[in-house]
């Protein structure tokens, strides 16, 4: 394989935004990541939450925006967003199901998780009406103050 | 040695403490309001949380939210900062009991100096003089009136839970005397908490004197000398400068007394970690105790410039059980500081607060300067907090140095986009009094009647 190859195989990840590439034949392997753009806001392939800051805002001004009030759903999307800061568990205890799945219909008073903070079992309320449409982060995953947890389509 | 510290606080103090840290090598973790997600306490940490919306009382004055990201983020201590939960015995309660070190004085110590009225009284069993006035807080318009006929007027009308310089009015005659003396109270309540008030007599043009402590966890304390803060607008510091230039030039002996009785309180408290003790001196060289700040203060800087120690290093050392390197007669004095508080305000429209986006920002730099700030161009300076924006200090071998570095870096200082305090600070400079070293705390006041036409004349 030579460099003209990979650059092809660059470009080829790049217009079909392909992260990770990875060949090995008899005689030689390459793998190629795609780095994220000037530092993402999220750091861990594993969906661990603590976030290194978005990079600073470049000289001529151009601020980022906030990732607290970021709304990052589509229109017709709501978050469920952490009013505390603690560890997220998604049922009431290790040998339960889990409080919501993908599709489960929640009205404003359903549990839809658990939220520990020194040792207290904080139940978190689903304040909306409609169907869960994404889990945005995994079990026993530390969050913080206004972090998306789940995704309604709000019905 | 701790390996994680998190940092209970935000702007400038956050940024000074997380660069201690790092010069430690201990990782450091933010906490962040969402005014604060761009600022740049939350760009230099390691790791950094957001604990609530944009209000102190939402984020960084809540307890169980720093304390959950304590824990989720598994810290060894926390650096409170100035102001906030600095100085909230309670916190330092929490901590301790979640097995988090909290950097700053033990809560005994807090407890001992609690209020201004409990420190008076503290300050007399160690031998230190205070301003003639009531035994501890004051109930009724009769006690009022008794104590102001005792000590004479004019007296100061004080909350016992003020701070920063808020919470205090004077009174001339029976008659204010009694107005002042229930509003007040209204207004320590609704301001603190606390409708608790004392009263002092109220010494004219004094000094603001104040001696930086430091003790370890094993007994040792020193003092590392004064600051003159007699600078100030409305009870507000806003410039510093290291010695005093009083004690210097009329009154060289006060240093060791009143070095000696910072010593005596810090000792009847049994202070540990950093403290500042705070003094009035009248034109006779007569000294008065007013309190003491149990937390790292903003001002800190400029001793830390004249005795060559770093301060918020030493906290952290000490909160790890250090003991302290230093004894008192290796403390040396040299040269001479000053400390320019950059305020996001406008001078000219009666320092009204400037929030918004700095658009050009550009500090000064050179030999003997130090800038220490958050802020940078494109930064949004939000509404919810105090204005500072940033300390420039500068440092000379003598008073004359310093403060024509002052004036220079001050001219080169730039910020467009928000209002500043520079010019207000650059005239501070040219002001022949302040040059000659002579001033109180009426200063500032004397300086805006006496400018105030021309500034007027310059907005119209």
């Amino acid at each position: 394989m030579d460099l003209k190859d990979i650059k092809a195989i660059i470009d080829l990840m790049r217009k079909n935004s392909i992260s990770e590439f990875e060949l090995e034949r008899q005689d030689f392997k390459i793998k190629l990541k795609r780095g994220s753009a000037g530092g993402a806001a999220t750091a861990y392939e594993d969906g661990s939450t603590i976030t290194y800051a978005a990079p600073l805002p470049l000289p001529g001004g151009i601020a980022l925006p906030s990732p607290a009030s970021a709304q990052s759903a589509p229109s017709n999307e709501l978050e469920i967003k952490s009013p505390m800061i603690g560890t997220f568990y998604r049922a009431p205890s290790p040998e339960s199901a889990s409080y919501v799945e993908v599709g489960t219909e929640v009205n404003p008073e359903t549990v839809v998780c658990i939220i520990e903070a020194m040792k207290v079992m904080n139940e978190i309320k689903a304040e909306a009406r409609g169907v869960i449409t994404q889990v945005m982060l995994d079990n026993a995953k530390p969050v913080e103050f206004g972090q998306p947890l789940f995704k309604i389509r709000p019905s | 040695m701790f390996e994680k510290v998190l940092v209970a606080n935000r702007g400038e103090i956050a940024v000074r403490i997380i660069r201690a840290c790092k010069e430690l090598n201990v990782r450091t973790v933010a906490v962040y309001s969402e005014a604060d997600a761009n600022s740049m306490h939350v760009q230099l940490a390691d790791e950094a949380i957001c604990i609530g919306k944009a209000a102190a009382n939402e984020s960084y004055l809540r307890i169980d939210r720093i304390i959950s990201a304590a824990e989720i983020a598994d810290v060894d201590a926390i650096h409170p900062g100035y102001g906030f939960l600095s100085e909230n015995a309670h916190f330092a309660d929490v901590c301790e009991s979640c097995n988090i070190r909290f950097i700053g004085p033990n809560s005994r110590a807090m407890n001992a100096l609690e209020d201004k009225a409990v420190s008076r009284a503290l300050a007399k069993k160690a031998g230190v003089p205070i301003p003639p006035g009531s035994e501890g807080v004051v109930d009724s318009e009769q006690d009022a009136l008794a104590v102001a006929k005792r000590i004479g007027y004019p007296v100061m009308i004080k909350a016992i839970a003020g701070g920063g310089g808020r919470g205090m009015r004077v009174a001339h005659n029976d008659i204010s005397l009694v107005k002042g003396f229930y509003t007040a109270r209204t207004e320590a309540e609704k301001a603190f908490g606390n409708s608790g008030v004392y009263i002092e007599k109220f010494i004219e043009n004094p000094h603001h004197i104040e001696f930086q402590i430091l003790g370890d966890n094993k007994g040792n304390i020193i003092h590392l000398g004064e600051r003159d803060c007699s600078i100030q607008r409305r009870n507000q510091k806003l410039v510093e400068e290291a010695p005093s230039p009083l004690i210097e030039t009329k009154f060289r002996k006060l240093r060791e007394k009143m070095g000696k009785a910072a010593y005596r309180i810090a000792a009847e408290a049994n202070y540990t970690n950093a403290g500042t003790v705070e003094f009035i001196v009248d034109n006779q060289g007569n000294f008065y105790f007013l309190e003491m700040n149990k937390r790292i203060q903003v001002e800190h800087a400029i001793t830390e410039e004249v005795t060559g120690i770093d301060l918020v290093r030493y906290q952290i050392m000490i909160a790890m059980g250090e003991p302290l390197r230093h004894s008192q007669s290796d403390i040396q004095i040299k040269g001479h500081a000053i400390e320019c508080r950059i305020n996001a305000e406008d001078p000219f429209d009666d320092f009204r607060p400037s929030p918004g986006r700095i658009e050009m920002y550009y500090q000064p730099g050179g030999r003997g300067i130090r800038v220490d700030s958050h802020a940078y161009a494109g930064y949004n300076i939000p509404s919810a907090y105090d204005s500072m924006i940033g300390k420039l200090v500068t440092y000379g071998k003598d008073r004359r140095e310093a403060m024509d570095k002052m004036s220079r870096a001050l001219s080169e200082y730039m910020i467009t986009g928000v209002k500043t305090t520079i010019s207000f600070q650059q005239a501070i400079l040219q002001d022949p009094n302040f040059r000659r070293g002579v001033y109180s705390t009426t200063f500032i006041e004397q300086l805006l009647s006496g400018a105030r036409r021309e500034l007027l004349e310059e907005k119209a």
